[in-house]
């Protein structure tokens, strides 16, 4: 596809423009220095934080072009994504140690448990506070200002849904390897617990162990006790991260839709703001003739009325 | 190469090398052509999180140095206008200007002028300057569109305005696709040969170097056409999914309103959008009939359901699961209990795992299911109404099949019945008029009172006002099949052998167009060459632009044709798409300048 670069021109023009301008302006103040923006990249991942270059903008007169420090719920964005970028790399860390869990190993295999556990439970807890985090972009009204933030955040929690969504994949393969590895060697236990709860309460207690069974039942208890942790564990974040989402796919643009069109979301800023305003001047004018305060208004004449003829009543008796 | 690609390659170059949050500022006719080859979550993704219109900019005062300015706009005037004072008082901290044609050097000047802070970064000229609706459908969206009917002398700068937009539009066309045709157009237009003849000006003489691509073994060819020569198409009834949408309900730039229908379900939105890059059921149903995307949607609706279903229970299981409370203990009895009930519950949770993995899926299939139903309840509802069933099968009488006698009855029927709506009437009046214009002129005459007297608003004069525009003497193809004799034996043969469906019988004119570009048999005669231009053997490549506009059903005869590989690629554009509210608009707007045009003399 052709384009055509107009810049050289632009700029050619631009100067002899200026030098034919500079003699006639020396009279004119206040034409400050143009400032070189750093490049900020305040939600890309992958680039560094390079900080924003800052004149005071006390500073501005009609010529300079001011470059303000951006708004402050920009350093809130910067943390969640700052968060998102440190789930993804615990993420990477958790996928490692799923794979580690799931090789064949003559240990205990209980470190490696207690790893994946403690992992899960940070990237879990991570995408909770950035969850909440995202929550409080929200706040502002209908300006240019509010639009961006609105973007921003749906942006984000884009992310977010996919990070969630990753981390659901990751723990239902591995607890899908898990169970099969583990029943290749539960089988035993199956069994056990199958001819067992066959038998009566009653005549429970009247069957008499061998040593054999009870150590079987032993480990098969231990092992079971396990499983129930996992299951318990996988519920846990089962159910947050269903929350998660939930409360995300309200900010996340669903895609093929109306909402996901650039002219609709341009049309719907500019009637939102309007609606915005109709709906405050109806509130405004609703209160002023409220009837409450109407209501208000009589009690305290009556009110009054009342104290004066008490005052009355006291004077002529 | 698809013109979707293309454009989505310009606004991806735009947006690249920017780094840093933007903001992307559109002007009234680019706000199309991005909107819909790119949607606002892709925007995100590269962080443009403010988009507005060059209009709006200026009525803020809030300074927002931390963003970057990308504008995408028209080299207009207007537009420089505004470029200008929003330099002179710049808000944003860095500007970046991409226009979506060529600049004039003035232009240039005047924006450098301007940009006494130096905030401009980069001034470049992307070609997307047309709305790129489908893989090989294009359109320039322009309002004015019934200047083509009026002679130059009329209003020769609207004219010009139309001829250099008209021009603009293809020019961007070829430059996206870095090509240089050879350009044909159709003698017995003026509107046509004035274009075909600016254009090839432009690409040979004015911006030669700019076009000055590598050469291929066969050029491309421009046939430029112009819409009067088949004046049939827009005023048929379609059954095909696109087509029938925008005739009977509307569609703009890939969207629906639904506004103007009565009562929509709940949590349907009031616009839909209707792409075949998103939307997976409506690109395989797009070009098929209605009585096939029926049984399509109903099978869509049947998935739907079950997986609906197998949601619901999982709701219910994962409360019960979050409820259910584990017990440890050190009782066997009771342990191997819940053992047992563990094992059960861990099947439920897989089942819940995956219904929180599928939401967004199921959410979407939920949304798309909803839209395509309320779109195909609505037009049968329509249909109904209008028994648009009964009008349709005369239309198509009219249009294809012989029989003056019979074809008068059927239509004075129809104007009697008192259920068939007035634009009916008139489109049926007038598809009888374009076939029998000569035949029996008693009876057509007798055919415009009884429209008249039926239809209280029906303007006086439309339909002799088509003839004079688009009658047999003004057009050079053989529209009705009756000219030469290889079309009487093929309609012939085709009336032997019976039709499948005879509510999609119709062939548009550009169908033969085609296939005579494909046998490389289009006359020179009818169709001319600009300049001393040449053409050897095939062309590979065909872009054919009707002046005047395109319908969906001819987008749709072009698509089948490019599904054939018959080694030729077409791609189709007008000035607008064309229904048949919109023609008849068209004409209207025509007439009425004529009318007050020859008052004047």
């Amino acid at each position: 596809m052709a384009t055509r670069n107009r810049t050289l021109l632009f700029r050619k023009y631009r100067n002899s423009l200026r030098s034919v301008r500079a003699p006639m302006t020396e009279s004119k103040s206040g034409v400050g220095p143009v400032i070189e923006m750093a490049s900020t990249s305040l939600l890309h991942p992958k680039r560094s934080y390079t900080p924003v270059s800052t004149e005071d903008p006390a500073n501005s007169s009609k010529g300079a072009v001011t470059v303000g420090l951006p708004p402050d719920w920009v350093d809130v964005s910067e943390e969640i994504s700052v968060n998102i970028q440190r789930a993804r790399t615990k993420m990477a860390e958790l996928g490692k140690a799923h794979a580690k869990a799931l090789m064949p190993s003559f240990g205990d295999g209980k470190e490696d448990q207690h790893q994946i556990e403690s992992l899960t439970q940070e990237v879990t807890l991570l995408l909770r506070k950035s969850e909440k985090q995202l929550q409080r972009l929200s706040k502002g009204g209908p300006s240019e200002d509010s639009s961006v933030r609105k973007n921003v955040q749906r942006s984000l929690a884009t992310d977010l849904q996919q990070l969630s969504m990753e981390l659901r994949k990751k723990q239902s393969t591995y607890l899908k390897r898990l169970r099969l590895q583990k029943e290749d060697g539960g089988d035993l236990e199956m069994n056990l617990n199958g001819s067992s709860s066959r038998a009566e309460d009653d005549d429970f207690d009247d069957i008499l162990f061998s040593e054999h069974q009870m150590s079987k039942i032993k480990k098969s208890e231990e092992i079971s006790v396990e499983r129930e942790k996992e299951i318990q564990q996988v519920v846990e974040s089962v159910n947050e991260l269903a929350q998660i989402m939930k409360d995300l796919s309200a900010l996340v643009i669903d895609q093929g839709t109306i909402v996901d069109r650039i002219d609709y979301n341009i049309q719907n800023v500019a009637s939102t703001v309007e609606d915005g305003l109709k709906q405050l001047q109806k509130a405004e004018r609703t209160q002023r003739s409220g009837g409450m305060v109407k209501c208000a208004s009589v009690l305290v004449i009556l009110c009054f009325i009342m104290l004066v003829l008490l005052i009355l009543k006291e004077i002529i008796f | 190469m698809a013109l979707v690609t293309s454009v989505r390659d310009y606004i991806n170059r735009m947006l690249q090398d920017i780094s840093g949050m933007k903001v992307l500022i559109l002007d009234s006719e680019t706000v199309s052509n991005v909107s819909i080859v790119y949607s606002q979550s892709e925007l995100l993704q590269k962080e443009v999180f403010l988009v507005e219109m060059i209009d709006s900019i200026s009525a803020s005062n809030e300074s927002m140095s931390h963003l970057k300015a990308v504008y995408f706009v028209r080299p207009t005037s207007e537009n420089v206008q505004k470029l200008r004072h929003q330099l002179a008082n710049p808000r944003f901290g860095e500007y970046h200007l991409f226009f979506s044609n060529l600049l004039k050097d003035t232009q240039i000047h005047i924006l450098a002028d301007s940009d006494e802070q130096e905030v401009v970064q980069q001034v470049q000229e992307f070609y997307a300057d047309f709305v790129a609706g489908d893989p090989y459908h294009f359109t320039l969206n322009m309002a004015a569109n019934h200047l083509y009917m009026l002679p130059a002398v009329v209003d020769p700068s609207g004219l010009q305005r139309y001829s250099d937009r008209v021009v603009d539009g293809i020019a961007a066309v070829f430059l996206a696709l870095k090509r240089r045709p050879v350009i044909r157009y159709q003698r017995t237009s003026d509107t046509a040969k004035r274009i075909a003849q600016e254009t090839a000006k432009l690409m040979y003489q004015q911006e030669s170097g700019l076009f000055d691509f590598r050469r291929t073994e066969s050029s491309p060819l421009l046939l430029v056409i112009d819409r009067r020569d088949d004046p049939v198409t827009p005023l048929l009834n379609q059954w095909t999914y696109q087509a029938m949408v925008h005739e009977l309900i509307g569609l703009q730039d890939n969207k629906v309103d639904l506004r103007a229908i009565g009562s929509l379900p709940k949590d349907q939105q009031v616009e839909v959008v209707l792409s075949s890059e998103q939307d997976a059921f409506f690109k395989s149903n797009m070009y098929e009939n209605f009585g096939d995307i029926g049984m399509n949607i109903k099978r869509m609706v049947d998935d739907f359901q079950q997986v609906a279903k197998s949601n619901q229970n999982i709701q219910t299981v994962g409360t019960n699961i979050a409820s259910l409370k584990l017990y440890s203990c050190k009782d066997v009895q009771l342990l191997v209990l819940v053992t047992v009930i563990i094992c059960e519950c861990f099947g439920f949770t897989e089942d819940m795992a995956r219904f929180v993995d599928n939401y967004p899926e199921y959410k979407k299939m939920q949304g798309n299911v909803s839209k395509h139903v309320t779109l195909v309840t609505e037009m049968s509802k329509l249909v109904e109404a209008r028994k648009l069933m009964l009008v349709s099968q005369t239309e198509q009488d009219l249009a294809c099949n012989g029989g003056q006698g019979a074809a008068y009855e059927a239509v004075t029927d129809l104007l009697n019945n008192e259920s068939v709506s007035d634009i009916d009437r008139l489109r049926l009046v007038m598809l009888y008029a374009l076939r029998y214009e000569k035949e029996n002129p008693v009876q057509l005459m007798q055919l415009f009172n009884k429209l008249a007297s039926r239809s209280p608003k029906y303007k006086q004069g439309l339909v002799q006002f088509l003839l004079k525009q688009a009658g047999v003497e003004k057009r050079s193809g053989d529209l009705f099949g009756n000219r030469d004799l290889l079309n009487i034996a093929r309609n012939m043969a085709r009336g032997l052998k019976g039709v499948e469906n005879v509510y999609t019988q119709h062939q548009p004119l550009l169908f033969q167009t085609m296939e005579s570009i494909t046998r490389g048999r289009l006359r020179d005669v009818d169709y001319p060459f600009v300049g001393d231009h040449f053409q050897q053997g095939r062309p590979q490549e065909v872009v054919i632009f009707m002046v005047g506009g395109t319908t969906y059903e001819e987008s749709r005869c072009v698509a089948l044709q490019n599904s054939t590989n018959s080694g030729i690629r077409f791609i189709l554009g007008g000035t607008a798409v064309l229904n048949s509210k919109r023609f008849l608009m068209d004409l209207e707007e025509a007439q009425r300048i004529s009318r007050s045009g020859s008052h004047m003399v």
